[in-house]
């Protein structure tokens, strides 16, 4: 049974705004699990919460109301046995890639000796081989991210959160590190939480999607994709149940997304 | 035309331009002098200044007095740095300490140190030490400011990464808080150093008996205009030397940066 499962119980985030001396609702009383070693996208429209969401996760941001356990434990604070990829990529600018990689290690005292083969068979992995002396300013937007992934993967945390990891990519690239990401899922088994605007890509890669609610975020309703794996985010789009997938989940997160809009645009006339 | 596609800059012709138009002033002033369209009393002469300076270096007297000089920038710029990154590190850290202490630096930093040059000579006596406190006054809050604002400004997201990825306190001081505000001290890094010489230059000419700002202050009340002038071209002379040595230093530690075109 692998570790690294997830409860959400009516979780609730409120941002104090005290300059408008008010509160805003982020998120309100989400419920769900995610079962160790399962992939669960989480879809919804912009500024629904999702990226509140995984902070809450990641202990970055405490909850308002509600719970939110880790294998059981309550999250108290930032949890060493998470990774989290951030939607704008948070490499460190003054360190190359190789020690961008090893830096999680270095935090958390693992010898150089030890540290040095793992950092290089990760960068190996993700095919920057020969760029370890780069700083992050000289590589492509997509080898940016896939540095933040082997980051994030290099201490082999038993939680990955991922939010909108591939949201700046172009087509090519980005299914192409889909495929990596679903080839390092099924080799390492861990919890990945991911969060995406792309529907398609949530159903591509997810064993389970979770569609939000417009703003304040609610859990709208849950589909498990029961695709068959191995998947390739390529082919898996030909496969008869795809469209007939896309269709319900669509029609379930366009009134959603129709709805957000309206609101920001009403927003930015008040 | 109006096209904005800007020709290459051919910096041969400039360098050209640079040279031309110094020889021409230098020989309007030598010829203007000469002639006695102007007394070269008030504003001397290229070639007695290009004399006076050759005897100064060749006496060692400059040296002396630059040493001197650089000793009492060196010494308060790097104390003045030190305060100011500990300071401004410990303002951004506790927040409280930041809010209570605001219209203190804001007040003190306001206050002219020009003006207060004479009482530090007051305090501190003519020798190393008031000059070295000027530089210190003049170094600190440039330093303070933009440590406090470079660790103000650091991307809440690298935090947070770097606090996922396992980051104590001191990983996150080390790794993150530092290079970050590093970048902010080395943008002001050359207006501090230039602050620092002209701290001690002040300090100096208001009272000392060594150093650039005595020799040009001596030179001074004995209406010497030849020796205020080459005073000023040596001060220049090292102030430029400085700046190029910074603009390599940069260099070496914005490796990270991309170039801005
Ligand atoms: N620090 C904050 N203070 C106040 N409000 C916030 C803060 N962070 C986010 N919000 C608000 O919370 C809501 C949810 O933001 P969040 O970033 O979680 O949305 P999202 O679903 O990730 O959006 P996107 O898909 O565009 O990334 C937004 O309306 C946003 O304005
Ligand atoms: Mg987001």
């Amino acid at each position: 049974m692998p570790t690294g499962a997830i409860v959400l119980e009516q979780v609730t985030h409120r941002f104090s705004l005290p300059r408008e001396n008010r509160e805003f609702t982020a998120v309100e009383r989400v419920s769900f699990d995610v079962r160790g070693g399962e992939f669960v996208s989480i879809v919804g429209p912009s500024g629904c919460g999702k990226s509140t969401l995984l902070a809450l996760v990641a202990g970055l941001v405490p909850v308002s109301e509600g719970r939110i356990s880790l294998d059981g434990r309550p999250v108290a604070g930032v949890d060493p046995r998470l990774g989290f990829v951030f939607q704008r990529d948070a490499l460190f600018p003054w360190k190359t890639v190789a020690q961008n990689v090893g830096l999680p290690l270095l935090f958390r005292g693992v010898a150089a000796e030890v540290a040095r083969p793992r950092v290089a068979d990760w960068i190996a992995r993700i095919g920057l081989r020969g760029f370890e002396r780069y700083h992050p300013h000289q590589l492509s937007g997509g080898m940016r991210k896939r540095v933040a992934l082997a980051m994030t993967m290099v201490y082999e945390p038993e939680i990955v959160l991922m939010d909108e990891p591939f949201g700046a990519l172009d087509v090519q690239t980005r299914n192409l590190m889909e495929n990596d990401l679903l080839e390092i899922w099924s080799q390492f088994r861990r919890t990945v939480v991911f969060v995406t605007h792309d529907l398609e890509e949530a159903i591509a890669l997810s064993d389970r999607i979770v569609v939000m609610t417009a703003s304040p975020g609610r859990v709208k309703s849950i589909y498990t994709i029961s695709l068959p794996r191995p998947r390739s985010v390529t082919e898996i789009r030909f496969h008869p149940d795809f469209g007939r997938l896309y269709e319900t989940i669509w029609k379930d997160l366009k009134d959603e997304v129709r709805l957000g809009y309206e609101r920001s645009q009403t927003g930015l006339l008040d | 035309m109006a096209t904005s596609a800007a020709r290459p800059v051919s910096w041969t012709e400039i360098r050209l331009w640079r040279a031309g138009l110094l020889a021409a002033f230098l020989l309007l002033w030598e010829v203007a002098t000469r002639r006695a369209w102007v007394d070269p009393f008030f504003v001397s002469q290229p070639t007695v200044l290009a004399t006076q300076i050759a005897d100064w270096i060749r006496t060692g007297f400059i040296f002396r007095h630059l040493l001197v000089t650089m000793q009492e920038t060196i010494i308060g710029f790097l104390l003045g740095t030190v305060l100011g990154v500990a300071v401004g590190f410990c303002f951004a850290h506790w927040e409280k300490l930041a809010h209570i202490f605001d219209p203190l630096m804001v007040a003190l930093n306001a206050m002219p140190r020009v003006v207060l040059a004479p009482l530090f000579i007051l305090w501190f006596g003519l020798g190393l030490l008031s000059k070295v406190v000027m530089v210190i006054s003049l170094v600190f809050f440039v330093v303070f400011f933009s440590t406090y604002t470079g660790i103000r400004e650091v991307d809440r997201d690298l935090v947070n990464n770097a606090r996922l990825l396992g980051a104590g306190p001191r990983h996150l001081i080390r790794h993150v808080l530092l290079p970050s505000a590093l970048t902010w001290i080395f943008a002001s890094l050359r207006t501090s150093v230039g602050f620092a010489l002209i701290g001690a230059v002040v300090g100096e000419y208001l009272g000392s008996h060594e150093g650039m700002g005595y020799v040009i202050s001596y030179a001074e009340s004995m209406f010497n205009a030849t020796g205020v002038l080459a005073g000023l071209l040596v001060l220049m002379a090292a102030v430029i030397a400085i700046d190029l040595g910074l603009k390599r230093l940069d260099a070496r530690f914005s490796y990270w940066k991309p170039v801005a075109k």
